[in-house]
């Protein structure tokens, strides 16, 4: 099974005996089902599945709506350059409804990342920090077959709303398993796949698989690591990060957001705030006009780069 | 003078004339209290919008939902016992009816129907869609009623919003405030006139246009808008062509007659608490058009009790 199957697997069980849900965007329920992800579902007597017209501005809108109704919905979207469409109600209706008596309904916007640069210049949006930096939105990544079944099981349909992001590149990859019992916060913010003595691995937004190679290579190396991973964008538990540093003092981040307004900018502020951190080898994208090229916008690292830094 | 009238005890016949009058003569309480600078936020008065409001609020049956712009005073007036609410809410203390959370552009009172209220043009249209998609998979049958202007309609919201109601079939009042004014800038400032029943006609949805401030005509032809969109299942669109009172005339050496402002928010300096509350003599004034229809001593007494009711409710 790939990872995208993975995902459309965890969505068609959620959401199958939800009593009263709208599942609605473009193409859910046509063509490719939006790359596979809403392929197959089915929904209750009482809930329906509506393809609808391409205006994302005012499908936001309307989930906010059928949420002061109490009626849960998920807005599902092809590409997270259109949720660009809909900044007013993630913003200004949010802070409205959020106040308002809609404490019992769920709202999810489940959407795509396309985190590979060929789509071209307009359609290479990978950057979830900036959307739930605005208005607090809460908002979640996933890439591997534990923290899909966690976010999806807890935050897909339940009170309040929030974005959930897929990955493009990994669509349709292997899906990424890990050996051995994995850890998660009780809201999936932080994901704890291993515990070492000498580095702490951390992946934020959709750089897991270049942390599980980085960690590989450290493990191939003797290097007892461990691997974490920050799914949420509003993540602010980080004992677990911050206890692990104690031990290790040794910090290996790893985001491959285009935000100038980074989880891993927070995490690390937070991390030397605490005085846990003697060596950082960071790893994010910094801004470049080559994105604005097709090209393959890859996180690229080089874990025997990686390993040298960390022993220098 | 104390109140002794409640809109059960005015007669049958006063009770469109009565509610008119409830929400002028509460505009020009609040009015007094913005020269005075009584608020801690800027209210967007409607004075000039009654008629509308009153027939809005009049068709509106329980489960009905209606999504207000940030120029909603009117709409809140029209329900009953509202002015103080309304009056704490400018206030932000606890007692408004948003709880002092909401404000003026934003305020809403769900337990009047009124359930969401947005400053942003063209906001609240996607949002009374959703909540109309909402009653619709329910199989309520009940209309939300979504206000816009002919300045929110400018935005994209207002096309992909017909489109998205009259798609699903939602019974949905779309409501145009037109008073040809956006800010400062007329339409004929700002854009070429755009037909909205040549408009509804591309969507196939019925067209209302309202006109003259008759508020027993256009609470008459809500009643048959009501009908129409619940029980063919279909949004409407209506405009109501009407004038925001309270403009005035600033003297300037290019315009030494004064050149005419029209009034947006804060305190309508030109406008003043009188017991007969007419504002212009003409057919843009609700409060003038209702001496069309009932005689004039009768609602000049009227006005006296319907202040007094409102003065004892905001001691």
């Amino acid at each position: 099974m790939n990872y995208m199957q993975h995902v459309n697997a965890m969505l068609r069980n959620s959401v199958a005996a939800v009593p009263e849900l709208v599942i609605f965007g473009q193409n859910v329920s046509a063509g490719s089902c939006i790359g596979g992800l809403t392929r197959g579902l089915t929904v209750t007597p009482g809930s329906r599945i509506l393809n609808t017209q391409n205006s994302e501005g005012t499908l936001a809108g309307v989930g906010f709506g059928l949420m002061l109704r109490g009626v849960s919905s998920v807005l599902c979207l092809k590409q997270q350059d259109f949720l660009l469409l809909s900044l007013d109600h993630l913003v200004n209706t949010y802070n409205v409804v959020r106040r308002l008596k809609s404490d019992t309904a769920s709202f999810t916007i489940l959407l795509v990342v396309v985190d590979q640069g060929f789509d071209g210049p307009q359609s290479c949006l990978n950057n979830l920090d900036d959307f739930c930096s605005m208005a607090h939105v809460p908002g979640y990544v996933m890439h591997n077959g534990h923290d899909v079944e966690k976010i999806i099981n807890t935050h897909l349909v339940a009170p309040g709303f929030r974005i959930l992001c897929v990955s493009q590149r990994l669509a349709g990859t292997e899906l990424l398993r890990l050996e051995g019992p994995v850890e998660t916060t009780p809201d999936g913010a932080v994901f704890r796949y291993a515990r070492g003595t000498e580095a702490t691995v951390v992946a934020c937004n959709f750089a897991f698989p270049q942390a599980l190679a980085v960690w590989n290579h450290l493990q191939d190396h003797a290097v007892q690591a461990s691997l974490f991973s920050v799914n949420a964008m509003d993540a602010t538990e980080w004992h677990w990060i911050r206890e692990d540093l104690q031990r290790t003092r040794k910090l290996v981040l790893l985001d491959d957001s285009k935000s100038g307004n980074r989880m891993s900018d927070r995490l690390l502020w937070a991390m030397r705030e605490a005085g846990v951190v003697d060596r950082a080898v960071l790893h994010r994208r910094d801004f470049s006009p080559a994105w604005f090229r097709p090209n393959p916008d890859l996180l690229e690292v080089d874990p025997a780069e990686i390993l040298r830094q960390l022993q220098s | 003078m104390t109140a002794v009238l409640s809109e059960q005890s005015v007669e049958a016949d006063l009770q469109l004339a009565y509610r008119v009058l409830r929400v002028r003569i509460g505009q020009l309480l609040v009015n007094e209290r913005l020269k005075d600078r009584a608020f801690k936020v800027g209210v967007h008065m409607a004075l000039g919008h009654e008629a509308v409001a009153v027939a809005v609020a009049g068709v509106m049956e329980p489960g009905d939902a209606l999504c207000l712009t940030h120029r909603n005073l009117h709409y809140h007036l029209a329900h009953p016992h509202a002015l103080r609410g309304a009056m704490d809410e400018f206030s932000l203390l606890p007692s408004g009816v948003g709880g002092g959370w909401l404000g003026s552009m934003n305020m809403a009172n769900p337990a009047a129907g009124i359930v969401y209220t947005s400053s942003i043009l063209g906001n609240d249209l996607a949002v009374g869609a959703g909540i109309a998609l909402a009653d619709r998979l329910r199989g309520q049958a009940s209309m939300t009623t979504v206000v816009t202007g002919d300045g929110a309609m400018e935005e994209g919201a207002f096309y992909e919003t017909l489109l998205f109601a009259k798609s699903l079939e939602l019974s949905c009042l779309i409501l145009v405030e037109n008073n040809g004014w956006s800010l400062a800038t007329h339409i004929s400032e700002r854009r070429c006139p755009v037909q909205l029943d040549r408009l509804a006609q591309a969507f196939a949805m019925p067209y209302v246009c309202l006109e003259g401030n008759d508020v027993h005509d256009y609470f008459t032809r809500m009643q048959a808008v009501r009908a129409q969109a619940v029980q063919q299942r279909t949004p409407v669109l209506v405009e109501a062509r009407l004038a925001t009172l309270g403009d005035w005339r600033a003297k300037t050496p290019e315009f030494p007659d004064g050149k005419f402002i029209n009034y947006h928010h804060g305190a309508a300096n030109t406008v003043t608490l009188q017991d007969w509350p007419v504002i212009r003599q003409d057919g843009s004034d609700p409060v003038f058009v209702l001496g069309q229809r009932w005689d004039e001593e009768r609602l000049r007494a009227l006005a006296v009790q319907v202040r007094g009711e409102l003065e004892a409710e905001i001691q």
